[in-house]
Order: structure tokens, then sequence, then C-alpha cells
């Protein structure tokens, strides 16, 4: 027990250190030419560009990949099902709708950013009332329920693709699909950032129950817990610091479905410090993924290409070193 | 220009094979390699006038049907008489066929015909008219419904043209992605409609208001513009794009130059702020307004906007910023904005009132409400 423990201590710092690497690298990288002499001698342009851009771009990457990796944990805690991700319920797609709606009728970044919040929160609202029409309980529920209301945000997604002007709408829409934190800046996130960092300190305060909501539900009921409530509760945060994310950024594949796989087969155990070491691989994975989508070409490239590109060989390697231990 | 002196077909066929060899383009499709327009009149003997380049006086070149060309996918199309019925399924071919004073042989357009400004500006009964639906949805029945004698479409609509083709209805294909394949499209669809004499007055113009704007501006300084895009601020276009060469034409450099993309390309607001552009531009269509862009604070110690030198390309006819014929009136007001010692303002409203009065009837000064250069 104790060797354990002492691993996983370990892996969180290393985490950690590596994190605050990458989110220094992630403050010295960008189009902007920003040197340190200049913030410090006072260059006024030079400092905007720190705080508004540079500063708050890097934030968003660090603690968004850090939201998408403890949600992802919880929802493959909660469901027992190691491909459970935000997309199984259906926040993905509703904030891809929203977003859609919010280019087409409305203007402005934040309006798109709030029609795509509202999108996958009507997402989750669906999908949990659906679920609950069926009173046995059963986690497939919910998966089903989230799979129909999936289906049904594509559609509207569709829907609202056919009528919007190629030349614009539909370029807009098929980018922000594809994820980026252009555009991100200090006037835009606060709201966002500040939700998503209570939901994610809640969800570690609930994370006794999350495991718990893992257990066999006779177990779980036997040891004091309303299922069906607190099932409800870590959802729904879980839900809200992913649409925080998501309505920023966009799409963003694959970190919430590796960063806790990846924590788990590094520590292979799933308490409190692999969802921690989840959070931080996915801030890891989504910072990194950042810099390179920033910096690899002369244009701004999506943030997904890149975490997948990052996050699948990681994965595998993961996997395979795991099977020799075995 | 070499088109200039284009008297007859034969000549034009000479001139459509040289400019091959010269200027290829890349075909976004990627289907077929995009072909020059030629246009071969068969038989030959019923047109001895056509034989002898300097026997008819400028414009008077004709075509005689049956007549095969070649479209801009590169497949061959014979058009047995002179079409009485025509449809167009792109907004730039419709524009384009107004300006050939074809808007009466029209029976069918493409969708969303109510957006576009010049259609009611200068041929309002094609509000009127049947649509056949747009390059993502063709109403390839309702188009053939029509029987159309010539049915012009965009090159995204490959199969609907070999539907109609086999339907036996000639369709032609276009592609004016950038004005090099724009002159050819007007060529070809000169030779197709015979209406050679106003395509070559079409061509000449937009030849001649490039000449003036390079003389114009030989050796003026180059301030550099930032083109914002129509989906987007942060939306732009590199030095492989239309509008790109419309910077350059009007006496500027493209900020974005650097960026090789054929396509709106994003980048960040820090390349923005790290280009420091001299003016910003933005796109006829865009939903955002110039407001907007002042207001950014993003943006906030940008020179362009610090300097209030933020416009918009105006919209009040069509997109200059797109390949339409008129697309040359971009650059020509883009000149003032850049240079208004140069290039006064109401010189370049008077050639734009001088294009749109000879190729599309109306006034523009009067119809544009004097909201032209911002």
């Amino acid at each position: 027990m104790q060797p354990d423990r002492t691993k996983i201590k370990l892996f969180c710092a290393a985490g950690a250190a590596l994190l605050a690497v990458l989110a220094v690298a992630g403050l010295f990288t960008g189009k902007y030419p920003l040197t340190l002499e200049g913030m410090l001698a006072g260059d006024e342009m030079q400092l905007r560009v720190f705080w508004t851009l540079r500063a708050s771009r890097t934030a968003v990457g660090v603690l968004g990949g850090f939201a998408l990796g403890v949600a992802g944990f919880v929802y493959q805690t909660v469901f027992r099902n190691p491909l459970a991700s935000p997309d199984v319920i259906g926040v993905s797609s509703g904030a891809s709708a929203g977003a859609a709606a919010g280019i087409l009728f409305l203007s402005g970044a934040a309006a798109v950013t709030a029609a795509s919040f509202a999108g996958a929160l009507a997402a989750v609202g669906l999908a949990l009332a659906l679920s609950a029409l069926d009173r046995s309980g059963r986690h497939s529920t919910i998966v089903l329920a989230g799979i129909a209301v999936h289906s049904l945000a594509q559609t509207a997604l569709m829907c609202l693709k056919l009528t919007a002007d190629p030349e614009r709408e539909l370029a807009s829409i098929e980018y922000w699909i594809m994820g980026s934190l252009n555009g991100v800046s200090g006037y835009s996130i606060g709201g966002n950032l500040a939700l998503c960092a209570l939901c994610v300190a809640a969800l570690f305060l609930l994370h006794r129950q999350v495991l718990l909501l893992s257990a066999d539900e006779g177990e779980a009921r036997m040891l004091g817990v309303s299922v069906g409530r607190m099932r409800l509760a870590v959802l729904l945060t879980a839900t809200l610091a992913v649409s925080c994310v998501v309505s920023l950024s966009g799409l963003i594949s694959f970190v919430g479905l590796l960063a806790p796989h990846g924590a788990r087969l590094l520590t292979k155990r799933s308490g409190p410090g692999t969802m921690l070491l989840g959070g931080l691989l996915g801030g890891i994975l989504l910072t990194g993924a950042d810099i390179l989508a920033r910096s690899a070409a002369a244009v701004e490239l999506p943030v997904s290409i890149f975490t997948s590109l990052l996050g699948a060989p990681f994965l595998i390697f993961l996997i395979v070193k795991g099977r020799r231990q075995a | 220009m070499k088109m200039k002196k284009t008297l007859s077909l034969l000549l034009a066929l000479a001139m459509a094979l040289s400019l091959a060899a010269c200027g290829a383009q890349p075909d976004a499709s990627g289907s077929e390699p995009a072909s020059q327009p030629e246009a071969v009149s068969e038989p030959a003997a019923d047109t001895p006038e056509a034989a002898d380049p300097t026997a008819q006086p400028d414009g008077a070149s004709e075509t005689s049907y049956p007549v095969t060309v070649t479209d801009q996918a590169g497949r061959q199309v014979t058009i047995e008489s002179q079409p009485e019925t025509l449809v167009s399924g792109y907004y730039i071919t419709t524009s384009l066929l107004i300006a050939l004073g074809l808007q009466d042989e029209l029976v069918g357009i493409e969708a969303k015909a109510d957006t576009r400004p010049i259609y009611a500006l200068s041929a309002p009964e094609l509000l009127e008219l049947p649509s056949v639906g747009t390059a993502k949805e063709f109403d390839l029945e309702g188009c053939a419904a029509l029987a159309p004698d010539l049915v012009i479409l965009p090159l995204k609509l490959e199969s609907a043209a070999d539907s109609l083709a086999e339907l036996g209805i000639p369709a032609l294909l276009v592609n004016p992605e950038d004005q090099a394949l724009l002159n050819e499209a007007v060529t070809l669809i000169g030779a197709a409609t015979n209406t050679q004499a106003r395509a070559q007055a079409l061509l000449d113009f937009s030849a001649e208001q490039e000449q003036r704007l390079a003389d114009t501006l030989a050796g003026a300084e180059t301030p550099s513009v930032y083109l914002a895009g129509n989906s987007d601020f942060l939306s732009t276009a590199g030095d492989a794009m239309y509008q790109s060469d419309m910077i350059r034409m009007a006496g500027g450099v493209n900020a974005a130059a650097e960026i090789t993309d054929t396509y709106w390309a994003e980048v960040s607001y820090e390349q923005v702020l790290a280009w420091d552009p001299d003016y910003i531009v933005l796109a006829s269509d865009a939903d955002y307004t110039v407001d907007d862009v002042l207001a950014d604070p993003n943006l906030a110690g940008c020179a362009a906007v610090e300097n209030g030198n933020v416009f918009q390309i105006p919209g009040d006819a069509e997109a200059w910023d797109s390949p339409v014929p008129g697309g040359i009136l971009g650059a020509v007001w883009l000149s003032s904005v850049l240079h208004p010692d140069l290039c006064p303002e109401a010189d370049s409203l008077a050639v734009i009132d001088e294009f749109y009065q000879t190729f599309y009837g109306f006034a523009y000064s009067a119809a544009a409400g004097g909201t032209d250069a911002a």
C-alpha cells in the first residue's frame, strides 16, 4: 500500500512539474515578439499582449485541460465504462449545436460562447430528464438517453449547417467544431474559468462519493449514499466544468478520454490521486497541443489535431507497457 | 493586354492557347485539370470572316453554331444553336450574364437571389425566376424542367452537369476562383452565348483599370493592409488569394503575405498585432462591423485601429472581394482609401459609375446612396 501511495505522489509531482514547464513555455510561445526585457521595462504593448492574450490562452489551456481530464475521470468512474466521456451524454454535440445557432443568429464571440454553453446544458438536462423517466435506476439508461440526445443535437447541427452561408457561417461553424484556443482573450474568459475552477474543486471534494458511485449500487446504498441524487449532482458538476471549457474552445477531442486512462494505467488504481493525475495529464496534453497549434505553421491550426497526435501514441505506449508488466 | 486585340474566333483560339502555355492555374476540385476555353467554330467554312482577322472592325466577332467549347473542367460541350433560354447556378455567372446583356434569356438562377443587391439594381426581374438551388443542394429536376438551351454551373456541380448532359441539356462548368480564371470564364461564356464583343469589352475595362492603377501608383508608398475575412476577424487572405491581388493593385501590401494558404486562413490576435498593419479592410460580406473592430479591446494599440484606418469593402452592388465581373472595382475603391491624394475618391466613384452604367445599366452612386468609401 505504502509504496503505491508514494508512487502516485511521485507521478503527481512529476506531472505538476511538467505542466508548470509547459505553462511557462506557453507564455513565451506565440506570434507577437515578447521579450522579458521589454516587459520588465514596462512596454505597454508587450504587457497588454502578455496579459490579455498570452496569459489568458495559457490559463485556458492549463485549467481547461485539467478540467477535461478530471471530468473524464468522473464520467468513466461513475458509468463504470472506460469509454465514457462528456460526448456520451451529449455535452459536446449540444455545445456544437448551440455554437452553430449562435454563429447563425447572434453576433460576437461572447454570444457564441454563451449559446454553446446553453446548448451543452440543454443537452445534458434533456439526457438526465429522459433517463429519469426510467425508474429502475440502471446505468445504461442515462447512456442510452445520452446517445439519443447526441443524435438529436447532431441533427439540429446538420439543419443549422444546411441553412448556413457556405462562405461565412459554415466556415465559422466548421472551424469552431475543430476546436482552438485562438481568440481566447482576457476580456472573455473570466466567468468561464471561475465557474470551471469551482466545479473542479467541487469534484475533488466529492471524490469519495464518486468512488462510491462506481461501486455496486446495493453496496453504495448500504453506505448511506442516495445513489440517484448523488449521481445527478456529480455528473452535473462534471458537465458544467466541461461546458465552461468547450464553450470557450470548441470541441477538443481525446483529452477527456485519454487523460484519465493514462492516469489509471500509471497508478493502477482509482483514488483521488489518480483523479489529480488525470487532471494534470489533461492539462499537459492541452497546453502542449496548444503550443504546437500556434507555432507549428504560419497560421493557427486546430488544437484537436495535436491532442490526438500527442495523446494516441502515449496511450498505446502505456497499454503495451502495462501488458508487458502483467 | 494580350486579349485586347482579339478580333476573331481564330485569334481568340490562338490567344487562349498561348495563355494556356504560360498561366496554368491550380484546379480547386482536383478532379480534372482546368483547361483554357477554346472556341472552335464548326464548320469553319460557314464563317469566312472568321478566317481573316482583319476583315471585321473591333468587337464584331460572332459565334457560328453549332459550336464546341471546352469548359473549365476540360469537358467538350457542343451547343447546337444560339441559346435562347439560360440557367445559371452560380451568382458570379448570373452577374456575368447580366453584364453580357443576357438577363432576358435567363429562365432560372441560383437560390438566395434576394441576397445579391446587384440583381435588384440591374435586373429585378431575375428575383422572380425559379431557383435551381445552391452548389450544396442543386435542384437537378427543377433545372431540367425549365428545359434551358444552356446551363452554366460552378465546377463543384460537375456531377450535375454530367447528368444534365445525359438529359440532352448542354451544361458549362466554370471555375472563376481568381482573375485569370474569371477572364477565361468570361471568354468562354461570351463564345458560348455569342456575346463576344461585350465579353471583350468587359475584359478590356478590367485590364484598363489595372493598367491605370499601376501607372498612377507607380513609385507610391505601399501601406500594409490586413484583410479580415467574411466569417471572422481572425480569418485572413494569404498571398495566393484573389483578395491579395486586389490589395496589390490598389497600391498596398498584404500584411498576411507570408501565408501561402489558398483559402481563408485562421490567425491570432497576437499575429495581427505583430504585423501591425497600417490599414484593416473588412470583407464585403462580413457580419461584424468597422465599429466592432475599432472597439475590440484585443486590438488596442494596433496602428490601423489607433489611426482609425479601418474600412469595409462596400457591398452596395456586389462583393468586390470575390471574383465577380466587377471585381476590379474593389481595387479601384481601395486605391482611394490607401492613396486619397493620388486616386481621389471622386475619380474612383466615376469609374465605378461608368462600369455599372455600361454593363449593368444603373447609376451606382445614386443606388449606393453615398455610403461608398466610408
